[in-house]
């Protein structure tokens, strides 16, 4: 019986997730930097979705090349997205930035309100590929909450 | 061995892995649109109508797509149809969709015919074959081109017509198994119209079924099932009551407030029986006034005469007339389960002479006939071509088989549904005939049995990938047009036959092209449409062209003057001694005539009777079976004089004992992992026999033996009501 225990105890060590892995390459070297401090671009240019929709949302390959098919079109990163484009392909972009699924997250009604991006996602303004500089914990999320006198009922967030 | 204490310790730790093991975190890839769909927000829906094909009722759905993929169907709640409303079979459409098994190129064969083994080419190269062949045929003998379809409807038929008419060739055959011939035949004699009636339900007082599977799979069950709910609860102090005549308890008959098991093939005698009693009793002013009528006949159609021939009661003869005249509008209707017997024509004749006689005819909660096609007078004689009459084709299917056999037919043309080498009986020999074609071009999403006997498979887009307009069959007063479109881009790169038709008619040139003066079918429509000044793109976002007003009725014959039906006593093939029992058989309610059983989603949902799943069954009274010494579950072999097939008992305690059923729609050799070999195929069994009258299929003419047999597998069912029958007096 103690054998059968220890297997179930083992299967379960096995099972259990790994802590957060490192950050997996993206595909495209993409530079947040270059986009937005140096050129000075709205991040709702390319993340047009957020004022709408509850996700903010990833530019698609033709956004991309309104601007590539005459902009730095030399470059090796640029280079691999007209890739893209003329495959027809899309972009297998690596997920950076995660809720949990029980947290409703509406981009949207932040967006609306005035709260600026870099609130949530600091020194994305300065970075390469894509970051997470911010635990998004509920402590946050509330102090937050609470500041601006805006609802702290548990079904705002959580249903 | 383990002991109490010990198992939940193990069970407590094996909960607890479980439980944590399983977390996986959320998706790690984020793939945004190359080119976003316009209009679209991310993360919300959009809700495009369009028209349902998963059988021929033609009710209005609406798809919810997000981020260009199709994820949910629901019934149009402005289609006069089915307004709101959808049935399993419609939700089900989306696997059609994303099917695995679709096909997504162009094949040409790779084997011997019928093998089923082909090799993907490029689409230049299928259309340079088709039109090679067209072109040869034109010059050499264009009458020896075949089209078989299923019946088709809208102006994706009329283009049909058209091209076949310019090539030059009669040959236009379109197969319905489950086509109407009785039902036109009998509004022929009765009421003087050839279409299908209007039955308004919602209004009636009173409802008599005659076998009828109106909640199912007869011409419009949404429409009737919604109507049908009207009835029973959509009036205030009025509950409608329901009574069904049949020789088995099918899903309708199991909603009625009393069934009445009678023999299969004399629901028109039992109908006589209570026209007899309603006339005798001068119980309406219609019957009052029916003295021909019972010169000619009724007289003698006595409750007593009616009661030896089927087992009833006079009373309930005496009392179902009575109360049906009592409380008007009665409605009586009769289905395919008695339009499949040898004398279906005279069943449904005897049927419609009850609506006659409670003059119910243009009233409401009675049967009339709006003319559905009235909009469309411009086209003149073509109008009929966008509402053909829901005919069977039987007789013409045959007839080209035969020709084919004769080596009549140098290229067939192959689309729809229908599935002839599956639907057909196997004594007509379609499969060998079709294969006799030298040049067979399918244009099909599946590989089922008809499709893989083509040396050429061209790929279309489903339902909800294309343009097109449809006129439902039944289910609306008249002008209602049902439109389709693409709900999402096309998941692969796909022709319609309406619109390879056309191409090839600009390539053969002459009539044909001048037929058909459009670009594609989508073109075809906004032309057409637009010169009958319909603003289309408001029609398409509403689904179709919905009028609020009725249009006109046809005039209708006066009931005074309805001749006598002559009495047919039903036949059944096969000598009762060797066959001791009459096979019937009845459309599946989840697959149809067969087309659903490549989807997963309707082979895993429970029929609503047996509630078997992922197979087919043979449906046996307990007390049959006792003397056969067969139980639940058992492996059988049916057989007819026409085939065997082998199969499960499933018991039914309201299946007349000398009945046995089999649902029609499982049994496939081909058609996808998700069809093959689940049972024996029903249509084996059948003879070849035609309705009297009418020359539709006689499905319901044949007996059978059964016997014991070993059957791989067995009958998985969800739930078992057997419990049940002695607590609620069932048995």
């Amino acid at each position: 019986m103690q054998d059968l225990i220890a297997l179930a105890l083992f299967a379960l060590l096995l099972a259990v997730p790994f802590p957060a892995e490192a950050q997996k390459p993206q595909p495209i070297q993409y530079s947040h930097k270059v986009h937005v401090t140096d050129n000075k671009i709205d991040c709702q240019f390319c993340h047009s979705s957020a004022r709408r929709s509850k996700y903010a949302g990833i530019p698609s390959v033709e956004k991309c090349m309104i601007c590539h098919r005459v902009i730095a079109v030399g470059k090796p990163e640029v280079k691999k997205v007209a890739k893209y484009w003329s495959d027809r392909k899309a972009i297998p972009w690596n997920r950076v930035t995660e809720l949990p699924d029980h947290v409703y997250f509406p981009h949207y009604r932040m967006v609306n309100a005035g709260v600026p991006c870099l609130e949530c996602h600091p020194g994305m303004d300065k970075a390469g590929v894509a970051v997470q500089n911010r635990e998004f914990t509920m402590g946050f999320c509330m102090a937050c909450h609470r500041k601006r006198g805006v609802s702290i009922d548990c079904w705002t967030c959580h249903y | 061995m383990l002991d109490r204490r010990d198992f939940l310790k193990l069970s407590g730790a094996t909960a607890f892995a479980v439980l944590f093991g399983g977390c996986e975190s959320v998706p790690k890839k984020i793939i945004p649109f190359v080119i976003p769909p316009e209009d679209s927000t991310l993360g919300e829906a959009l809700w495009f109508a369009t028209t349902c094909r998963q059988c021929p009722a033609g009710c209005g759905i609406v798809v919810r797509v997000s981020e260009g993929r199709a994820k949910k169907i629901e019934g149009n709640p402005l289609h006069p149809v089915n307004r709101g409303k959808l049935c399993a079979r419609g939700q089900a459409g989306l696997q059609t969709l994303y099917h695995p098994e679709r096909l997504s190129r162009p094949l040409v064969l790779s084997g011997p015919r019928g093998s089923g083994k082909y090799r993907e080419i490029s689409w230049e190269e299928a259309l340079s074959t088709l039109l090679d062949g067209l072109k040869r045929v034109r010059a050499e003998d264009p009458e020896s081109l075949l089209l078989l379809t299923d019946p088709m409807r809208g102006h994706g038929n009329l283009v049909a017509a058209r091209f076949l008419r310019g090539f030059g060739s009669p040959h236009r055959v379109a197969w319905d198994p489950y086509g109407q011939d009785a039902l036109l035949a009998a509004c022929q004699a009765v009421f003087g119209v050839r279409d299908l009636p209007e039955y308004d339900i919602a209004n009636a007082r009173y409802l008599l079924s005659f076998s009828g599977d109106f909640l199912e799979t007869w011409v419009s069950p949404v429409h009737y099932g919604r109507a049908y709910g009207d009835m029973r609860h959509g009036r205030v102090t009025v509950r409608g009551k329901f009574v069904h005549f049949g020789p088995r308890l099918s899903l309708t008959a199991a909603n009625a407030d009393a069934y009445l098991r009678i023999p299969p093939g004399t629901e028109g005698i039992v109908s006589l029986g209570l026209a007899h009693v309603m006339v005798r009793e001068k119980l309406t002013p219609a019957a009052a006034e029916a003295t021909t009528l019972w010169k000619d006949g009724l007289r003698g159609m006595t409750p007593e005469s009616v009661a030896g021939r089927t087992g009833l009661s006079v009373a309930d003869i005496e009392g179902v007339a009575r109360e049906f005249a009592a409380n008007q509008p009665g409605l009586a209707i009769a289905g395919g389960g008695t339009a499949g017997c040898t004398n279906g024509t005279f069943n449904l004749t005897g049927v419609a002479l009850l609506n006659a006689l409670a003059g119910n005819a243009g009233r409401p909660g009675g049967v009339s006939f709006p003319n559905r096609t009235a909009g469309f007078t411009r086209q003149g004689t073509e109008a009929d071509l966008l509402l053909p009459p829901p005919e069977s084709g039987y007789a013409a299917v045959r007839k080209a088989a035969e020709k084919m056999k004769r080596g009549k037919f140098r290229m067939a043309l192959y689309a729809g549904a229908a599935n002839p080498a599956f639907t057909l009986p196997s004594t007509v020999g379609f499969r060998e005939a079709f294969l006799s074609i030298p040049r067979v071009v399918s244009f099909a999403s599946f590989l089922d049995e008809t499709t893989s006997l083509s040396d050429l498979v061209l790929p279309v887009p489903t339902y909800l990938e294309e343009w097109g307009d449809d006129i439902a069959p039944a289910g609306h007063a008249g002008n209602t047009v049902s439109l389709g479109q693409p709900v999402v881009n096309p998941v692969y790169d796909t022709r319609s036959l309406a619109d390879i038709l056309i191409a090839a008619g600009k390539e053969l040139g002459g009539p044909v092209a001048a037929g058909l003066p459009w670009e594609n079918l989508k073109d075809c429509l906004e032309k057409e449409y637009g010169k009958m000044g319909v603003n289309l793109q408001e029609a398409y976002k509403n689904g179709g062209i919905f009028p609020r007003e009725a249009g006109r009725s046809r005039p209708i014959r006066n009931p005074g003057s309805v001749p006598f039906p002559n009495p047919g006593e039903a036949r059944f093939e096969g000598e009762p001694d060797r066959y001791p029992f009459f096979l019937h058989v009845y459309p599946s309610t989840l697959f149809y005539d067969g087309r659903g059983a490549n989807l997963p989603w309707l082979q895993e949902l429970p029929d609503p009777l047996s509630t078997a799943v992922w197979h087919n069954w043979v449906e046996l009274h307990p007390d049959t079976a006792k003397t056969l010494g067969l139980s639940d579950g058992d492996g059988v072999t049916v057989v007819s004089p026409f085939g065997s097939i082998q199969t499960f008992v499933s018991l039914h305690p309201e299946i007349a004992p000398d009945v046995v059923a089999i649902p029609l729609g499982q049994g496939h050799t081909r058609y996808g992992k998700y069809a093959r070999e689940r049972g024996g195929n029903p249509f084996t069994l059948l003879p070849e026999t035609e309705e009297g009258t009418t020359r539709a299929p006689a499905w319901q003419s044949t007996r059978v033996a059964l016997s014991k047999a070993a059957v791989p597998g067995r009958l998985v069912r969800t739930a078992s009501t057997e419990g049940q029958w002695k607590i609620e007096h069932i048995l």
